[in-house]
């Protein structure tokens, strides 16, 4: 109690800025710890290497100029454009935009920090789920869409309308593979009912027109950009644009290989903690013999008002109850006052 | 009020949060971090049909935001941002798993509307969790302590960076929004054409603002890596208080996750 009552109370910013969120961000209510475990290992290390690749083409000036970018696709988001023919609207994610400037490991660092920071503010994707949305989102639109899409497609220097038709493939090309992967990874961490085909086709139908609108904002802007000032655009393909191929291909079997062999074990015994746990202390659930136990499981089952229900229901009610009266201590206890600035000295 | 004043007050309204006193850092933001670091690998390793036991874990965020000022009821209504996604991926398993798990009022409740439910309470909870860290320890506090942790420096600097500049940016933002709006004669929706000329326009400024930055930064002995921050961690530890409310939690945790549950006579 004493910490409740030491405490002085102010209002805390909270910051969930519009609804931005879509399907490309996992939520850590729909992963696994291992799932999660294994993404998060692949994308440290792709974070690893992209900040040795960045170091290695010894440009200070990107150190502002990726932040300043990462912060222009938070900017360019609150501003919805509408998806001509459908009436509908959408905002850029802008995986393979930074890439056409930035070069693909500096922008895969800068949109990797766009996606923390979209997570730790605005609640867009979970903590734990940090590493499959790097890499769904991240990864794939800068280290495998950019390099091996729109490249190719766009050429040196391309046509504004080359620019788009380039862009508007990538761009697919990464959703659609993005999608795959939250398909997978939601499906190996045995969350959702639905069959894997009947699943992802689920995902990437929707990703196929989240992917066009993606592509046309980008070629939109890439566009612009070409006919205002193209010596940007120009100024990206000098350094740092080589990804190895396979590099990229050799990671991704081995990335697939892990997580497939971590999944095969998660799924013959599905609760890695529980097993952990049994292993440790050589038992699995606390038992609940005991003579004091059975008696009390008689004298419940005679008080129970209704003995025939399942202990889930009347849990879940009464847990609820107990934490509805937390809330209500605790609102009583630390009463709110509004936002005050305090000038620190 | 439109989206980007609406934006630019909650960055201000964080800020200010995370400069006050944090009356919950009764710990370290560090330990802070692994709190919540736990609670989320706890909360997700819980099979899917003990949802009774995924309510208890509602305690944390509910205590913590309660001390952190920012009121449950805020967090919670926050947190239901994500609501539409989990629901869309939860929605498929009452339809798939229609195996009975219990009756309840003479309903038959099948384990695929178990699961759901589970998916919804667990997914808001560890979005709760991540609010209410950030919201009470601030960002640039987070990530002073990644970096203090062995985040490498170029990562945490972006990090920083990024959050920099965002209000920045936003602001140029709305000086064009408020233009177009001037002079839009009430046409509120950004056609591509437009939009992507909009965008392209923020982009060159952006680049612009980025090259006096580093101008700025050369001149102020810039080596490749943001200077460390010297002062004291502001939510350092003082006495006993954060090392009993890290262990109590901790406890409870381990408590909520593998202790037995109190059952409940309804």
């Amino acid at each position: 109690m004493f910490l409740l009552r030491k405490q002085k109370q102010k209002e805390r910013g909270l910051v969930v800025i519009g609804k931005r969120v879509h399907t490309m961000h996992m939520s850590d209510g729909l992963i696994s710890t291992p799932v999660a475990a294994v993404a998060a290992v692949a994308a440290a290390a792709l974070i690893a290497v992209a900040g040795t690749r960045v170091k290695k083409m010894q440009r200070s000036d990107l150190v502002p100029l990726t932040g300043v970018l990462g912060a222009f696709v938070f900017a360019a988001q609150m501003v919805n454009f509408s998806i001509p023919g459908t009436g509908s609207s959408g905002h850029i994610i802008g995986g393979v935009l930074l890439a056409a400037f930035l070069g693909p490991w500096a922008a895969f660092l800068a949109l990797s920090s766009v996606i923390i920071i979209q997570c730790l503010l605005f609640a867009d994707g979970g903590l734990l789920a940090l590493g499959c949305n790097i890499v769904n989102m991240a990864a794939m639109s800068c280290l495998v869409a950019y390099p091996l899409v729109y490249k190719p497609l766009a050429g040196r220097s391309p046509s504004v309308a080359r620019t788009m038709c380039a862009s508007v493939a990538a761009c697919t090309v990464a959703l659609e593979a993005g999608a795959c992967l939250v398909a997978a990874e939601t499906k190996l961490s045995g969350v959702t009912a639905l069959s894997t085909g009947t699943f992802l086709l689920l995902m990437t139908g929707i990703h196929l027109a989240i992917g066009v609108g993606e592509g046309l904002a980008t070629g939109a802007v890439l566009g612009f950009v070409r006919r205002v000032k193209p010596s940007l655009l120009d100024r990206g393909t000098q350094t740092g644009h080589k990804v190895p191929t396979g590099a990229v291909v050799a990671f991704a079997l081995a990335a697939a290989a892990i997580g497939g062999g971590l999944s095969l074990a998660a799924s013959q015994d599905p609760d890695g903690l529980e097993w952990s746990v049994e292993k440790v202390a050589g038992t699995g659930e606390p038992e609940s013999g005991g003579t004091a136990a059975a008696v009390a499981a008689k004298v419940q089952n005679g008080t129970a008002a209704m003995p025939g229900y399942d202990n889930t229901l009347s849990g879940v009610i009464g847990a609820s109850l107990v934490m509805l009266t937390v809330w209500g201590v605790c609102s009583l206890l630390t009463r709110r006052r509004p936002v005050a600035v305090k000038v620190r000295k | 009020m439109g989206k980007i004043d609406k934006a630019l007050d909650a960055l201000a309204a964080m800020e200010r949060g995370a400069v006050a006193e944090c009356p919950r850092c009764m710990a370290s933001t560090r330990a802070d971090m692994l709190l919540t670091l736990v609670y989320l690998a706890l909360l997700l390793s819980v099979p899917l049909q003990e949802v009774q036991r995924l309510v208890w874990f509602a305690a944390y965020p509910i205590v913590a935001a309660s001390l952190a000022g920012c009121g449950y009821g805020r967090v919670l209504r926050q947190s239901l941002y994500v609501l539409p996604l989990i629901a869309f991926v939860g929605i498929f398993n009452p339809l798939a798993d229609r195996t009975p798990a219990f009756m309840a009022w003479g309903v038959e409740v099948s384990r695929g509307w178990v699961s759901f439910v589970s998916i919804i309470v667990r997914g808001l909870l560890s979005v709760q969790a991540v609010l209410v860290l950030t919201a009470c320890c601030g960002f640039a506090d987070v990530c002073r302590q990644l970096r203090a942790l062995g985040v490498p420096p170029f990562l945490t600097t972006q990090l920083l960076m990024v959050y920099r500049y965002m209000s920045v940016l936003l602001e140029e933002l709305q000086t064009m929004a408020r233009a177009r709006a001037a002079r839009g004669y009430g046409r509120r929706s950004y056609p591509l054409k437009l939009w992507g000329a909009m965008a392209g326009q923020l982009f060159l400024r952006s680049v612009d603002r980025a090259e006096r930055i580093h101008r700025a930064m050369l001149a102020r002995g810039f080596d490749g890596t943001m200077p460390r921050y010297t002062a004291a961690d502001r939510h350092g530890p003082h006495g006993w208080e954060p090392v009993a409310w890290t262990v109590a939690w901790l406890a409870a945790m381990a408590w909520m996750r593998f202790g037995r549950l109190i059952t409940f006579n309804l």
